[in-house]
């Protein structure tokens, strides 16, 4: 197991220089130059604009940029600056919280509704409450994400009151409604995803076998069933983390929450190379630690599982 | 209806400075119950907290705010040499108590001798040579740098061969004499501007430092520092030392991504002011704020210029014919419910030079702009320019659909494109069509509304626009007297309406919304979009 787990480790290092080199390339494809759009319609003189392009490496050519770039990263831990002159790594610690804090309570959010709605679909099979589940959660799976955002801003925020609008001044109450948003079609993806699972494993052998040595029924879903079907569960809702722990652009934006997928998205459209960089490369890191945490996970699920 | 504002202004200013509690004593000698007879509510006592709505500012350092959200803070904190009277767009004393030049050339400011920054520093002629030398230094980027381009020794200092600018010099402790390189008849109104704010010694130690938290000389003082994408927020500064101090007791600017859930949150009333309501808002104001709302035109234009260097825009009737074609209060009403002010002219409205009636082609004339097009052999495809991901693509197409009909023109492309890369084509002369751009008065006056982007050679020239007369008369206007320079400038924006470079599309409307807890009476938005924080008067805790 451990053997496994440093193999799984060592692995991460081509990963995560592949995908940096990547990044960096596809925000150095992008034309027309970033200084200059930062002035607006009226621009800053040339003294100016070559001083700022020399700072940020503009005029080298990309593998230049980019070696000056990973030099940084591992001699000066240096993860460079936004064209504000803000380093990323304060970004990062300012911002990966929000964004953390919002994939967890999603993700909790996400797990509990998810599986009670899998559950009993299971047990109520065919009749009223697993149609409901059924059509609710295709509907859910449907919305855009904006407008399930727009709506519960509207009626839990703005007309009964409830929960703030946007913003997270007021403590873990204010990602309620973002982590619903977020969390509304991943709900639905994993109630179904249970259901399917568990409606077979309630009808293998080993499920009847404990029906038959008389145990109650809570304890035949419970033990037997449901940790046979968790298995896809479990890697949906990791991979699901993990790319939650990205930042989401739209329900980060209409809540006002300052979180990775904002800056993300405002740094290519500024393209801050050097900022993209930094986010997207803790985004793959998170990727692949959680991809392995699941695949650990599988074992405790299902002792069959070994790791070599 | 402007007295009467004035007349409650001055009331709650005699209120908060005497420390009184409430602001309706009602003997008030100058009006203090003006504002109570009509009805208005009384400011709450020491002024209230406003929270306002703001974009996350690129910078907050004076020299180098070149956007609005950086600014909005920046004129809180700061105060320049001089200031704006926001009714008639007269300058006003700010540091300096007076100011004189002979020759428009060489200009000598007193400075009053009570002003200091926020930490003690005291604020002399010295501080404004550091200042201004500091922000011209190539070595420390500041965006706004060339905004100092006229004055004396700008090259020698940009080459690097020195960093003193020569036309700078503290006379005296309080004496400040500026020499430009050429006249310039509006240069109060250009210190007005945001580069030009003074800086206390400690920012040029530690600028950044310094930008996280600045210390300033203006009407409020940070407190604590700029929450990144969260807020900044800002006290009254007790000891102002000028005139009329601010009204509200603490500003809250409060950083938004997104517009519209601003809109929600004042609704809501968890945000006090959104000062630009979102286009797609503006039907339901009514409906959602009723008379907490106001709207105000501004001195931001928004233009379709020709690209000149391009053979099928050189002959003006295509020009002419065009801009005849536009049935620009159309696009108005469908697109912007009516919020902007068609623009039939180049000098904004607002400001004393403007001049009426004067665009013989600015009006919608579909006939004889067809027969003209037809007769100048106008081209019969066009690719219209812009940027992409500014809400500009819906009365672009508007535009572009009436020129189809009216011109008989077959077909309209449409190129929309990052700014980064709009840009970069516009300066190596590659747009082969009409493109929106806009400009926003940083100072009120004619001069910036035409200089830097018809004048031959200017950096904001994007149309290739070059008339002898008009740079000789704008340089005429520079170096006139006041009067005189008004029909100058005048006479430069008749050779504009007639040439056209540009189509004149509209001076924006901004509508402001706010909570009950804000005199609508009191709201006021000046030529460069900004509402004008310091004079809100609060009624509710």
């Amino acid at each position: 197991m451990t053997r496994y787990i440093i193999r799984r480790l060592l692995q991460f290092i081509p990963v995560i220089l592949i995908s940096t080199l990547i990044v960096y390339a596809l925000v150095f494809a992008i034309p027309g130059d970033p200084i200059r759009a930062l002035a607006g319609d009226r621009p800053m003189s040339d003294a100016v604009r070559e001083q700022l392009r020399q700072q940020y490496n503009l005029d080298d050519p990309f593998f230049i940029q980019y070696f000056k770039y990973i030099w940084g990263v591992f001699t000066a831990a240096d993860f460079g600056t936004t064209f504000q002159g803000r380093p990323v790594l304060d970004i990062i610690q300012q911002r990966l919280p929000v964004t953390v804090t919002l994939a967890l309570v999603a993700t909790a959010i996400q797990a509990v509704f998810g599986v009670i709605a899998g559950i009993l679909c299971t047990i109520y099979k065919d009749r009223f409450i697993d149609r409901l589940v059924q059509v609710s959660t295709v509907m859910m799976v449907a919305l855009p994400i904006i407008a399930i955002g727009f709506l519960l801003q509207l009626v839990f925020g703005l007309n009964l009151g409830w929960f703030p609008i946007a913003g997270n001044r007021e403590g873990l109450v204010s990602y309620l409604l973002p982590a619903f948003t977020l969390a509304s079609v991943s709900t639905g993806i994993i109630a179904r995803l249970l259901r399917g699972e568990l409606v077979d494993a309630m009808q293998s052998d080993y499920v009847r076998t404990a029906t038959a040595k008389g145990l109650k029924r809570t304890r035949v879903i419970g033990r037997h069933g449901l940790r046979n079907a968790m298995i896809p569960v479990v890697t949906f809702i990791g991979a699901d983390l993990a790319s939650m722990l990205g930042g989401s652009i739209v329900v980060e934006s209409i809540f006002n929450l300052p979180g990775l997928g904002e800056q993300v998205y405002r740094s290519i459209s500024g393209q801050e190379g050097t900022v993209v960089v930094g986010i997207v490369t803790l985004m793959v890191i998170f990727f692949v630690v959680i991809n392995l945490l699941v695949d650990l996970l599988y074992g405790l699920l299902d002792p069959r599982i070994r790791y070599e | 209806m402007s007295i009467s504002k004035n007349f409650t202004r001055a009331g709650v200013v005699l209120a908060a400075s005497a420390l009184v509690l409430t602001a309706c004593g009602g003997n008030g000698d100058n009006g203090g119950d003006a504002g109570t007879a009509e009805g208005e509510s009384a400011a709450v006592a020491g002024g209230g907290t406003i929270s306002v709505y703001n974009c996350e500012p690129q910078h907050l350092v004076p020299g180098n705010s070149t956007e609005v959200c950086g600014s909005k803070v920046l004129q809180q904190l700061f105060t320049g040499l001089v200031e704006l009277d926001y009714d008639t767009y007269e300058v006003i004393p700010g540091v300096a108590e007076s100011w004189d030049t002979e020759d428009s050339q060489t200009w000598t400011f007193t400075l009053g001798e009570d002003w200091a920054f926020q930490n003690g520093e005291e604020i002399t002629a010295q501080t404004f040579v550091d200042t201004f030398n500091w922000v011209v230094n190539p070595e420390n980027t500041q965006q706004s740098a060339n905004f100092f381009d006229n004055v004396v020794g700008y090259d020698a200092v940009i080459n690097e061969e020195t960093d003193e600018l020569e036309g700078l010099r503290a006379v005296d402790e309080y004496t400040l004499e500026i020499e430009l390189a050429e006249p310039f008849a509006p240069f109060p109104q250009m210190l007005t501007y945001t580069a030009f704010y003074p800086m206390p010694s400690e920012a040029f130690e530690d600028i950044e430092a310094f930008e996280q938290a600045p210390i300033g000389n203006g009407r409020y003082q940070i407190d604590g520092s700029w929450e990144h994408d969260v807020q900044i927020a800002a006290d009254r500064w007790e000891d102002f030392p000028g005139e009329n101090p601010g009204l509200p007791e603490r500003i809250e600017w409060r950083i938004y991504s997104d517009i519209d859930t601003a809109y929600m949150d004042v609704q809501a009333g968890n945000l006090d002011i959104l000062d630009q309501t979102p286009p797609n808002r503006l039907t339901q104001i009514e409906a959602d704020f009723g008379e907490n709302s106001a709207t105000f035109d501004t001195g931001s234009f928004t233009y379709l210029g020709l690209p000149l260097y391009q053979e099928d825009f050189q002959d003006e009737d295509v020009r002419h014919a065009l801009s005849m074609a536009i049935d620009r209060q159309a696009v108005i009403d469908a697109i912007f419910d009516g919020a902007q002010t068609p623009a039939t002219n180049i000098i904004p409205p607002m400001l004393p030079e403007a001049q009426d009636g004067i665009c013989e082609w600015c009006e919608y004339n579909p006939e004889e702009a067809a027969d003209l097009y037809e007769a100048a052999g106008g081209p019969s495809e066009l690719t219209v320019w812009f940027n992409s991901g500014a809400g500009h693509d819906q009365w672009v197409e508007a535009v572009a659909n009436q020129w189809r009909q009216n011109l008989g023109i077959e077909e309209v492309k449409f190129e929309s494109l990052e700014f980064a890369q709009y840009l970069e084509l516009h300066d190596n002369e590659e747009i082969t069509g009409p493109f929106r751009l806009g400009w926003t008065l940083s100072y009120p006056s004619a001069q910036y509304a035409m200089e830097p982007i018809y004048t031959t050679g200017q950096s904001s020239n994007y149309t290739g626009f070059s008339n002898e007369e008009f740079d000789a008369l704008i340089e005429e206007a520079n170096a006139a007297d006041p009067e005189t320079s008004i029909e100058l400038y005048q006479q430069a924006e008749e050779i504009l309406l007639n040439e056209m470079p540009v189509l004149p599309m509209w001076f924006s409307n901004y509508t402001t919304v706010h909570s009950d807890r804000i005199d609508n009476g009191s709201l006021l938005m000046d030529q460069g979009t900004f509402l004008r924080l310091e004079q809100i008067v609060v009624t509710e805790d």
